[in-house]
């Protein structure tokens, strides 16, 4: 229970073109007694409570005031439903619109946007949960109770002050009438059913250990000691602060994936493992050495891990089987090394995929990536030929060429757009050496660059028609991690184009029999991506797979692409358009049977 | 003695913060009105008063050497609970900023959302105020002119709260609460509640009960009368 306002921002930009001010401004029009919607009274028992909107009218209000079509409309109803603006009556769970006689009601509290941001604090819900126990006489329903358990662990130390205001609030609602009181609870219910989170952050949360001031203070100071040097505000900057003299050599030396990275930054991978991975240059040249060690797919699977957790979310479910196929599978082909308990665990987690079910997994990898090949990397050649190679700029001492009257031409930097079809060039082309390898050695497959880690955002889906009166915004992201990652890919995921654009593809699908029937899905699903996406994306890709794959393989590939355009049918279609928010639930793969194989291989091992 | 003050004052505050998000929870919706943008405003301004007071008094025992163990820990949990109070407060006052700037009542153009509710909230503010009956007495442009004041006591709060923090030192996660997770449901009396689905069989049924008392003493006074005067007329004639 709490309301994440960055979380909801990224959700909302993600599936509405509208921006949530435009939504607050058609709702604010919604209540005009003149042009606004019709309103019926409600009747509980011997109560009237008015106010009360049929879904029905709500539609037609929408269709006629915005000039859209009925599917659109239906679609802006359901979201404005979802995030709370307004509420259902008769099945306050089922947070759609329902386009018959169902009865809706509005709130003020989710309506302005900035109020969000205001109740952050677990304190709120905590209130909320304790005065419907007060009023429920202990009968919550079992979510709550767990919410409530775990907020109680949570912040502890507030409870009695909670229980207090809980007490007076619920005191306080008695001098109200009994009509409103009565709506009021509906709309207090609905707020914090819409803004519940799912138990797991607090699980986490509470399961986070706590350090000791003056051990994380000592660590603090360490970290800004070595680190002075690279800052460049605080020394010198080689060649030289662009802020300062509007030069910026210093950013394109130090662009994302650029060629021959500058000594700075190469030595500042040997300060720890986390400023390693945390580097796009840096990942790329410890993927080289691990490949070297033939560990590469540790790596590879960080790096998906980091794709399930920060990429788009309504694809979680995909990711994760494909995820589990490429790497976590018996038989594998880039079976990752863990031990027989973290892998039980994930594959039980992979029953109900989310974003988090592979942490365990991903933390085993980082850790042995971290303490083992971590230090062989910093002694191998690899590392040192990067060293040797990165380059030192002179500083540059800008010229006194100030307080010209003439105007200064203000150059601008390569569109985003320019810089994104340069890096896709990159990856195909580093895949491209890459399968060469393939060839001499099995083990190692083919290692694609994630377009998702160069950091660079897909621009929003321009494919969107939007009314007139409307236009898409985007709204920036922030991750928690030090990766900045695109929230909603419009490309494929990566590792569907590495399936593809492997040679080993066709082999694959006569070996693994019960996965053959979820591939073509997959796949197919990759067709679909690729199909739909407009801009740069589009140009890379197919002509990626076209001239990089064998032709053997090409043959069999586009005999199954054939196939599948057949079987193509146009809901599938419909639900892979940037447009649509929901995920066809039909793909989900069921693990147990897979689990079940693997249990029993898992026992004959133990045997 | 000290402590019973301490807790009688926190109790005070913790009531009319409860009353105040009552009040800013109407903001915006159709029971909104001048009256309820007042009733705010007074109980705002009685809100930091009970803030200033609890707090010099807690900071004035804090500061005391002479106090014994047990004693400080009761102090440190009771201020831990004023600051919760006043988190609570500040945010709520940030709200009623908001939709006061979001909702002003005179604007013809401007819209109130129709939350279902109708009523007043005079008994609320009244509970708050701890008065019989409110009296309005404020200009009919309330809602306005009030926001500026309501963003300067916003930021005495929030200065209130930083020099809290950093005069008197008292780690709130040490704190432990005094009372179970599900205390609330142990000393509240009257459960007369509204349960979500429907309004509650027992609060209509003492409803009808007063009803049914006073039609009954109606109904015997109208009795006796109807007798005294039968008994009139036949002594009369």
């Amino acid at each position: 229970y709490t309301v994440d306002p960055k979380g909801q921002q990224r959700i909302w930009s993600a599936l509405c073109p509208y921006h949530p001010l435009q939504i607050e401004g058609l709702l604010m029009e919604m209540q005009n007694p003149d042009t606004g919607i019709k309103t019926h009274t409600q009747r509980v028992m011997i109560t009237n409570i008015p106010h009360a909107v049929a879904g029905g009218d709500i539609l037609q209000w929408i269709i006629q005031h915005l000039q859209i079509t009925e599917e659109e409309a239906l679609r802006l109803g359901t979201m404005v439903v979802k995030f709370g603006y307004i509420y259902p009556l008769q099945e306050p769970k089922n947070l759609t619109l329902k386009t018959d006689n169902n009865l809706y009601r509005f709130q003020v509290s989710c309506l302005v946007a900035k109020m969000l941001w205001l109740c952050v604090t677990p304190t709120f819900p905590s209130i909320y949960l304790a005065k419907k126990n007060i009023k429920r006489k202990g009968d919550l329903e079992e979510y709550e109770k767990e919410h409530y358990n775990l907020l109680n662990k949570k912040i502890n130390y507030k409870w009695d002050f909670i229980i207090m205001q809980a007490k007076e609030q619920y005191k306080a609602g008695k001098e109200r009438k009994k009509a409103d009181r009565y709506a009021l609870d509906c709309q207090e219910r609905a707020y914090w059913f819409v803004h519940r989170t799912p138990i797991m952050y607090y699980r986490q949360a509470l399961m986070k250990s706590t350090v000791k001031s003056s051990v994380s203070l000592e660590g603090l100071v360490k970290y800004a000691q070595q680190l002075l040097t690279n800052d460049p505000f605080l020394a010198v900057c080689l060649p030289s602060n662009p802020w300062i003299t509007d030069d910026p050599t210093f950013w394109d030396l130090n662009a994302k994936l650029v060629e021959i990275p500058t000594r700075m930054r190469v030595e500042r991978w040997a300060i720890n493992f986390s400023e390693l991975i945390r580097d796009p240059k840096g990942r790329q040249n410890f993927q080289l050495f691990l490949k070297k060690e033939f560990s590469g797919e540790n790596l590879s699977f960080w790096e998906a891990c980091e794709d399930l957790k920060y990429g788009d979310q309504s694809k979680v479910k995909e990711k994760a089987e494909e995820i589990y196929k490429l790497f976590l599978a018996p038989g594998a082909r880039r079976w990752i090394n863990i031990d027989g308990t973290t892998m039980g665990i994930t594959v039980k987690g992979l029953k109900h995929p989310h974003r988090y079910v592979l942490d365990a997994a991903q933390t085993h990898i980082y850790m042995l990536m971290k303490k083992d090949s971590y230090g062989r990397y910093l002694k191998s050649p690899t590392y040192k030929e990067m060293l040797d190679k990165a380059i030192v700029p002179q500083q540059t001492v800008r010229k006194s060429s100030n307080f010209s009257f003439t105007r200064r031409q203000l150059r601008s930097s390569p569109s985003p757009v320019i810089l994104r079809q340069l890096e896709e060039e990159a990856k195909a082309r580093e895949a491209a050496t890459a399968v060469d390898i393939t060839q001499l050695c099995q083990f190692t497959a083919p290692v694609p660059h994630l377009a998702v880690y160069t950091g660079t955002r897909a621009p929003p889906s321009p494919s969107n028609p939007s009314p007139s009166c409307l236009v898409p915004t985007n709204l920036p992201l922030q991750s928690p991690g030090h990766v900045a990652l695109p929230n909603s890919t419009v490309c494929p995921s990566p590792i569907s184009v590495a399936l593809e654009s492997a040679p080993g593809l066709e082999t694959r699908w006569e070996t693994n029999g019960c996965n053959s029937s979820h591939f073509p899905s997959i796949t197919e699903s990759t067709e679909i991506s690729t199909d739909s996406e407009s801009g740069p994306c589009n140009s890379q890709v197919p002509g990626h797979a076209d001239t990089k794959v064998p032709p053997k393989a090409r043959m069999s590939l586009s005999f199954s692409r054939f196939l599948k355009r057949g079987c193509l049918n146009s809901p599938v279609f419909a639900t892979l358009s940037p447009k649509c928010p929901a995920v066809p639930h039909g793909k989900v793969q069921p693990l147990d049977d897979l689990e079940q194989q693997l249990q029993q291989t898992s026992k004959r091992v133990a045997k | 003695m000290v402590k019973e003050e301490c807790k009688a004052l926190l109790d005070a505050l913790n009531k009319v913060a409860a009353c105040y998000r009552h009040m800013v929870l109407t903001i915006g919706g159709t029971a909104d009105s001048q009256n309820l943008r007042e009733e705010l405003r007074k109980t705002r301004q009685k809100a930091q008063e009970l803030a200033v007071a609890n707090r010099n008094k807690l900071t004035g025992v804090l500061k005391d050497k002479t106090v014994s163990k047990e004693d400080k820990a009761e102090f440190e949990r009771l201020w831990v609970i004023f600051s919760t109070c006043l988190e609570i407060l500040e945010v709520d006052m940030r709200r009623a900023l908001e939709l006061g700037h979001e909702f002003p009542l005179n604007v013809p153009k401007k819209h109130l959302i129709q939350t279902g509710m109708s009523g007043g909230t005079s008994g609320v503010a009244a509970r708050a105020m701890s008065v019989q009956n409110m009296k309005y007495e404020a200009d009919h442009n309330i809602d306005v002119v009030d926001l500026k004041d309501l963003e300067k006591e916003i930021n005495q709060v929030g200065e209130m709260m930083y020099e809290m923090e950093m005069k008197v030192n008292v780690p709130h996660w040490t704190v432990e609460a005094k009372q179970d997770p599900g205390a609330e449901l142990k000393s509240t009396v009257s459960m007369g509640a509204s349960s979500m689905g429907m309004i509650s069989v027992e609060e209509n049924k003492s409803f009808c009960d007063i009803s049914k008392v006073l039609a009954g003493v109606i109904f015997s006074a109208v009795l006796i009368i109807a007798i005294v005067l039968a008994v009139c007329v036949v002594k009369l004639s």
